[in-house]
């Protein structure tokens, strides 16, 4: 469970997100819809723990009730997607997901390398392990950034507009795809968008203005 | 494809003609080259060279200082980087590299050993809780391991280093790029630092491929900073190979011209061998790099913060210890502050204003030669023959000194300018251009062509446009090239004495020659004035950069 309460953003004065408060349960979506500048991107921001020098955010975030607004980011354990794959450019498919791939004591690096490759076979990528992420293609790299995303085991994930690069025939099967693993996995996701196409059926929707918001 | 090519007609007729300052740097450095290397090919020389009893202790020596000072400049800049990155710290480090890097070698040199030396300031306040009452007898300064030597260098590179990842991070795109990857290895729960060790240093190192070359070159065959403070007895190889290039015997010469013929083999050795290391450990490398394992996080580090902190007070000791010990007079061991003070160093360079007119006029001239060469060529090429120029700019600052000038005293004889002030001129600019043409080059291949665009539209010439428009838009960089270009002649040695026959003396040979020397004040006082004479002239172009960005709004943007 993911629960925002009270979160509050604003820049030199500027109030971009107010008195915001949502729950997500696992496996499910909250989608934020607004225009940019609205503030939603700096609210993924406030939430991963990456808002930008000038900004302010305040408010409780916490993840299976575990207070997390004042971790750094790389304790949180909140996955992220944005636009763009940001794949590691000099490793292959599958250095790319063991990055990712938490070690733990006793597993081998082929014991790893299983789990990548499966990962990648469930995805319609296998025998992809070896390339280098450009020689993929737009779509295949959105999916492996999908797989590295969710090995690294995060217990929420946040989507900065992941379909927004994507070609209209891409984008309906990636969709499902990431929505499908985010079910699977059964984690809490906030989607921002600016089309409603993106949010999935059943999802709920929050409306994002500069000036004021509600839950 | 370009429509407007007719605009330029009027500066292509002539284009053969701007293409004399290109050729007036590439050929005299491609004749001192080959002069350098004809001269180095000499059995009875060689001979001489390979039974010289020094040869194999230089060489070992060299070999020491060169691999020890670049791997140990390299670490240090990849871990403070990865520890530093992001912080305040970090943004005060990156404002100071400038300063850092206009400071020359040699005053730095000077600065450093007066820092070490026995009888130092530090030792001194050692001796109020030692009680000794003369100087340890410890060779602090030019000790038999070089460590003086590689302390210098460390000091003097890692800022270069430093400055070169800070030019390749903020080039276009790089800088938004390494903040993304950044962001995902921290929701993948990945430490800063070890993003650095793990993803981004495998792919940043082969960029800095170039950096790396030049401060390996230099470091194995210095010569300034060795005279300072590197070992006598025997001395490193650049150090022989530069004594019988002084010598009176020509045979002695000779050897001298193959001792730096091997030098130069030895760097492009050293480079071949590191690439190849390279090759074979990078699998390993990123194998480790995707163990999985994540580092516990900890807050910036503590000791890169320290080791930040302790260089900078080296730095500003060495300055302040230059002006401070240019006024001792008489100062015995083990007082910590002199029993006399003397104006005497400081009467002594107000006799030679000659030197300092001569240093100033020197490097007026091939600065501006070298600022010539360098916007000629960035005008009439494009930004893509740059790589095939680059073996020819790279070449003063990547062959080592020692054969250069040797190649540049024997052009020199033929040209029939040896021992004149065109013969400086020449050998400096040499040295002025492609450092010219290295700073200017971003800002210059940078320009938005449609400001040519649009003033050929307007009907103007290419003329107008060059001296209305684009150069008063590039003013800053032209200004800071040109201070650069000023700062390289300045601190020119081996050309200055060599090509000069010894009868110019400027700040740096002088500096120099008083360093062996026992007058103290007297060389901390060049020194000084040494370093002083390119910081004005790098204030001076900040200065109208800076009122001519001003004058068309850039700042207040």
């Amino acid at each position: 469970m993911l629960e925002l309460s009270g979160i509050h953003i604003e820049a030199a004065g500027r109030v971009l997100v107010q008195n915001l408060s949502a729950r997500v349960a696992p496996g499910e979506v909250l989608a934020l819809m607004g225009d940019s500048g609205s503030g939603k991107t700096s609210l993924l921001a406030y939430l991963c723990g990456t808002l930008a020098p000038g900004l302010t955010g305040r408010g409780d975030v916490r993840l299976f009730g575990l207070p997390i607004q004042t971790l750094p980011t790389a304790r949180r354990r909140v996955g992220i997607l944005f636009q763009d794959d940001l794949l590691f450019p000099h490793l292959s498919v599958q250095d790319n997901l063991l990055f990712a791939l938490p070690a733990a004591p006793g597993v081998s690096r082929g014991q790893r390398l299983l789990k990548a490759h499966a990962a990648l076979a469930e995805a319609g990528l296998e025998g992809y392990g070896e390339r280098l992420p450009h020689t993929l293609s737009g779509g295949q790299r959105a999916r492996v950034s999908v797989l590295r995303a969710l090995l690294a085991e995060p217990r929420a994930v946040l989507l900065d507009e992941p379909f927004s690069r994507l070609d209209a025939a891409l984008r309906g099967r990636f969709r499902a795809f990431v929505f499908e693993h985010i079910r699977a996995q059964a984690i809490p996701a906030v989607l921002v968008t600016h089309d409603p196409q993106d949010v999935p059926a059943g999802a709920r929707c929050i409306q994002l203005t500069p000036e004021a918001e509600h839950a | 494809m370009n429509p407007w090519t007719h605009g330029q007609r009027g500066a292509r007729v002539g284009s053969w003609l701007l293409w004399v300052p290109a050729l007036l740097f590439a050929l005299p450095l491609i004749g001192s080259l080959l002069l350098g290397l004809a001269g180095a090919m000499d059995g009875p020389a060689w001979r001489l060279l390979l039974a010289d009893s020094q040869l194999w202790p230089g060489l070992g020596l060299s070999l020491w200082v060169g691999s020890a000072s670049v791997m140990l400049s390299l670490l240090v800049t990849l871990w403070l980087v990865a520890h530093l990155h992001g912080t305040a710290l970090w943004r005060r480090v990156q404002r100071a590299l400038g300063a850092l890097l206009a400071l020359p070698h040699a005053a730095f040199a000077v600065g450093l050993s007066l820092l070490l030396m026995p009888s130092g300031l530090p030792v001194r306040v050692l001796a109020l809780v030692s009680g000794w009452s003369s100087p340890p007898d410890v060779a602090s300064v030019q000790d038999r391991f070089g460590l003086a030597l590689i302390a210098g260098l460390v000091l003097k590179e890692v800022p270069f280093l430093l400055w070169n990842v800070v030019a390749l991070s903020q080039r276009a795109g790089h800088a938004a790029q390494l903040e993304r990857q950044l962001q995902i290895g921290a929701s993948l729960g990945y430490a800063a630092s070890s993003m650095w060790w793990r993803v981004l240093w495998p792919q940043l190192l082969p960029h800095l491929a170039l950096p790396l070359l030049a401060v390996w070159a230099y470091s194995l065959t210095v010569v300034d900073m060795a005279l300072v403070l590197g070992p006598t007895r025997p001395p490193t190889l650049a150090v022989l190979a530069w004594g019988w290039l002084l010598d009176a015997d020509a045979l002695v010469n000779r050897q001298g011209a193959s001792a730096a013929l091997l030098l130069t083999v030895l760097t492009f050795g050293g480079a071949l061998m590191a690439t190849a290391l390279w090759r074979v450990s990078r699998p390993a490398w990123l194998r480790r790099s995707v163990l999985g394992d994540r580092a516990p996080l900890r807050g910036p580090s503590a000791a890169a913060r320290w080791l930040v902190k302790v260089a900078a007070g080296v730095y500003a000791a060495v300055l302040a210890l230059l002006v401070f010990t240019s006024f001792v007079g008489v100062w015995s061991f083990p007082s910590l502050w002199p029993q006399l003070w003397s104006g005497e160093a400081w009467s002594a360079v107000s006799h030679s204003v000659p030197t300092v007119r001569l240093t100033a006029l020197l490097a007026l001239s091939s600065a501006s030669s070298g600022l010539v060469v360098a916007v000629v060529w960035l005008e009439n090429t494009p930004a893509r023959w740059d790589a095939r120029a680059a073996p020819w700019v790279f070449a003063p600052m990547l062959v080592p000194g020692v054969l250069l000038v040797a190649g540049l005293y024997r052009l020199t004889l033929w040209l029939g300018i040896d021992g004149r002030f065109a013969g400086l001129w020449l050998a400096h600019g040499l040295f002025t251009a492609p450092y010219a043409l290295v700073a200017l080059a971003p800002a210059y291949r940078g320009f938005d062509i449609r400001y040519q665009q649009t003033a050929h539209a307007l009907g103007r010439t290419h003329a107008a446009f060059l001296w209305r428009i684009k150069w008063p838009m590039l003013f800053a960089p032209i200004a800071a090239a040109f201070a650069v270009a000023f700062a390289v002649s300045v601190t020119q040695y081996l050309s200055t004495q060599f090509v000069g026959a010894g009868r110019y003396a400027t700040l740096t040979t002088e500096a120099l020659t008083l360093a062996s020397g026992g007058q103290r004040s007297a060389v901390a006082a060049f020194a000084l004035l040494q370093a002083l004479l390119p910081a004005l002239v790098f204030a001076a172009a900040l200065w109208v950069g800076r009122r001519q960005a001003r004058r068309s709004g850039e700042l207040h943007a």
